[in-house]
């Protein structure tokens, strides 16, 4: 595995694309329905405000990097976290040190800016991309500047609210799946290959 | 007359019983109150089963996709702390009908004899409670040879570990590759390790067809291969008369003055104002490690003001999970650990104490499978990747394959569930508050069991290792004893202080054991529903 770099990989699955099999006998149609509403019905804000948004949409940008996809091909994440946050989808559990789901991204977000303004003296959405992630990696770390951190552990939001949720929505879109050769949806036809080196005819064929 | 959805996109009927007074009222339709509901019916008790969350029908309900799914999970707000803080949610906590065993990884193994005398082995260890149980491996043996029948569990001819046994139900099922990495590691290395015994058919049986591996079995099986207790124990209820009433969510255990409760005030649906009422003979609370002692604790009353059957002070104590930490390592060959049931090959070598180490108890190794949004969460949550190195490490997805532990925690009082009297959730319950704290011999354990198993990864053939500390299931909190003042409900699950409540599932776990839990719930719910059918006999 290459260390390092600032870009993202070159997918070895370049020819496969998982929903060429959307009529296949992997996808029923309850599946079809929920993955048919992640590709085409991408909500528009409603929690946020422009400014977050703005904001999120640049630390989404460092932590899922997508300069590989233009315009419709990028994996739209901050609507989906919209649409939780509108809805106040919680998860079945709470940190004790981190405020309920809302209040936890709102104050997350104003104190990522304040480390910004901070460290660099202006907007994090303003910074350009080394300094960004010295910002998000001082927040990882737990050790950020910003009166607000008083309120929410850095670490624990960076980890436990941030990343997770960003990451949680890029790997369910059907690109990514594409990307790293995942089979997907599989009923009612399931798999036979399954052991060491093997691959069904519908699972991303090996590299050349 | 009712309708329930049936297993196959059908409706199968099923008696009202909302205004009658029923014999049980039971809390909860997983596995333990799947399985005691069910025996119950058969008997010919009139039961009501309530359960907080939907009635699945497997063909519509369930899809092949990780975050399509997040309905299947209990996820209401709970406040989880202390030293290390236990994931819930998806991890470990399910909603609706079936329960856990709607997503669990249908792993199904006894617990051994050794594991109903933890304190007679080991004695005392500072700040742990070891305890034995009231009842002994003998008293469940029959009612494990019960379930597994009634699941038809798929296992192997001969099974390394623990009491001789009689062959399982169906034959073991092909290993997957994440399966032949822990078994290659492990032969490599001289540690016996074997085909896991699991709750999904290996051939047809009655209406439902074998397993097709297609690994969504953390999601809900769309094929009705899965035994859950959704598809075996829950249309075994309704045939015998129960009935299975969805969305209901018990707010309170009531009582009369003599101290016998007469039946559960519950909401229904979004209804969050209008309050039910269900009259009943006998109660049995069987909602899980967290839900049970939280409707126990809110169901105080100036007669019980530490909550219902709480003279002991143990309700919500002894809290206990399982240590579930994972190893994954890089194959040249191709995984594909999406594919097939995520745990099909296990070792029982180190569930027992290993002599010349500085820890009691043991622990199970098992293969795991996670789908790409759980293994990119595991490594963002693990290893703090994000960024580029992100997307390279998932480039690798196919190659991953993982090994992980169920690890046994000793019994702590401090590890508890309490009400947050601060939050309450939209009934305006109270919200239960866990802490919960690795005792020093855990962590002792997970030292010796990652070790483990970064060796046998790299015996077979992995590179790349990285560690997940994780835990898994829910247990303790109303611990079944022979002493009413050290425990909360006798070896027959019944309420020390009240004698017409029972209490069955993991909850009434003295020690937490090294196997996973389900198949050892639904013996003891089996075992209970025959302990009230002769008590009921004597008593005519």
């Amino acid at each position: 595995m290459s260390e390092g770099g600032s870009n993202p990989p070159r997918s070895p699955y370049e020819d496969y694309d998982v929903l060429e099999k959307w009529h296949s006998p992997d996808w029923d149609e309850p599946t079809r329905e929920v993955v048919r509403r992640r590709l085409e019905a991408i909500p528009s804000l409603r929690f946020f405000t422009a400014d977050e948004a703005r904001l999120l949409d640049a630390i989404v940008e460092r932590i899922i990097p997508q300069p590989d996809r233009r315009g419709a091909e990028r994996v739209a994440i901050v609507p989906w976290i919209d649409e939780k946050l509108f809805h106040d989808w919680r998860d079945g559990y709470r940190y004790e040190d981190v405020p309920p789901l809302r209040e936890a991204w709102r104050l997350g977000l104003t104190a990522v800016d304040a480390t910004a303004r901070h460290q660099h003296g202006r907007a994090f959405a303003d910074l350009d991309a080394p300094s960004q992630d010295e910002v998000l990696r001082a927040i990882q770390r737990g050790d950020a500047p910003g009166e607000v951190w008083s309120h929410l552990p850095a670490d624990r939001f960076f980890r436990d609210v941030l990343c997770l949720t960003v990451v949680k929505v890029y790997y369910a879109h059907p690109s990514a799946w594409s990307e790293i050769g995942y089979s997907g949806p599989s009923s009612p036809r399931g798999h036979v290959r399954n052991w060491m080196g093997g691959v069904d005819p519908w699972d991303a064929p090996d590299p050349p | 007359m009712l309708t329930a959805p049936g297993i196959h996109g059908d409706r199968v009927p099923m008696r009202d019983l909302s205004r009658d007074e029923v014999d049980f009222c039971i809390v909860g339709a997983g596995a333990g109150g799947g399985v005691l509901g069910a025996k119950l019916a058969e008997a010919g008790f009139a039961v009501v089963i309530l359960d907080a969350g939907p009635h699945w029908d497997p063909t519509r309900d369930f899809v092949s996709d990780e975050s399509g799914s997040r309905h299947l999970f209990w996820t209401d707000e709970r406040i989880t702390g202390g030293a290390d803080p236990v994931e819930l949610g998806s991890n470990n906590s399910g909603r609706g009908v079936g329960g856990s065993t709607v997503h669990y990884s249908m792993i199904a193994m006894r617990a051994h004899p050794d594991d109903f005398r933890r304190r007679s082995l080991e004695g005392e260890i500072a700040g742990a409670e070891l305890r034995d149980w009231p009842i002994t491996f003998d008293d469940l043996e029959p009612y494990y040879d019960e379930v597994e029948d009634a699941l038809r569990i798929a296992g192997p001819t001969f099974y390394p570990w623990g009491r001789r046994r009689r062959r399982y139900p169906q034959r073991e099922h092909e290993l997957n590759a994440s399966a032949r990495v822990l078994v290659y590691g492990c032969s490599a290395l001289g540690i016996p390790a074997a085909p896991a015994p699991v709750a999904t058919l290996s051939a047809p049986w009655r209406d439902r067809p074998p397993c097709v591996y297609r690994g969504f079995c953390n999601y809900g099986c769309t094929t009705n291969a899965k035994s859950s207790v959704l598809v075996t124990f829950i249309p075994r209820a309704i045939a015998a008369g129960a009935e299975v009433r969805p969305e209901c969510m018990v707010a309170q255990v009531a009582h009369d003055t003599r101290g016998r409760v007469t039946g559960v005030v519950y909401f229904r649906g979004d209804d969050t104002t209008t309050r039910h009422f269900q009259r009943a003979r006998n109660v049995a609370v069987c909602g899980y490690a967290i839900e049970t002692p939280r409707l126990l604790l809110n169901s105080a009353t100036s007669m019980f003001p530490d909550g219902l059957a709480n003279s002991s002070g143990l309700v919500g104590r002894c809290f206990m999970v399982h240590a579930g930490h994972q190893v994954f390592a890089r194959f040249d060959e191709r995984i594909n650990q999406y594919k097939a049931p995520p745990g099909l090959a296990l070792t029982e070598h180190f569930n027992r104490t290993i002599p010349d180490t500085r820890f009691v108890c043991g622990y199970t190794i098992e293969a795991v499978g996670p789908h790409p949004v759980d293994f990119a969460s595991r490594a963002t949550t693990a290893r703090g990747l994000w960024g580029p190195e992100l997307r390279r490490l998932m480039i690798d997805y196919n190659h991953y394959a993982g090994i992980g532990i169920v690890g046994e925690v000793l019994s702590q009082r401090t590890n508890h569930v309490r009400l947050d009297v601060r939050e309450r959730d939209r009934f305006g319950l109270p919200l239960p508050h866990i802490d919960f704290s690795f005792h020093e011999n855990d962590r002792r354990l997970v030292h010796h069991a990652l070790a483990q198993m970064r060796s046998i990864m790299h015996a077979a053939g992995g590179t790349d290792l990285w560690n997940a500390d994780r835990t898994a299931h829910l247990l303790g909190t109303c611990r079944m004893g022979r002493d009413p003042g050290d425990s909360v409900v006798d070896g027959d699950c019944r309420a020390h202080d009240v004698p017409n409540l029972f209490i069955c599932d993991g909850s009434v776990f003295p020690s937490g054991t090294a196997v996973n839990p389900s198949l050892t719930i639904e013996a003891i719910a089996a075992r209970t529903a025959d302990q009230i059918k002769h008590a009921a006999r004597r008593e005519l």
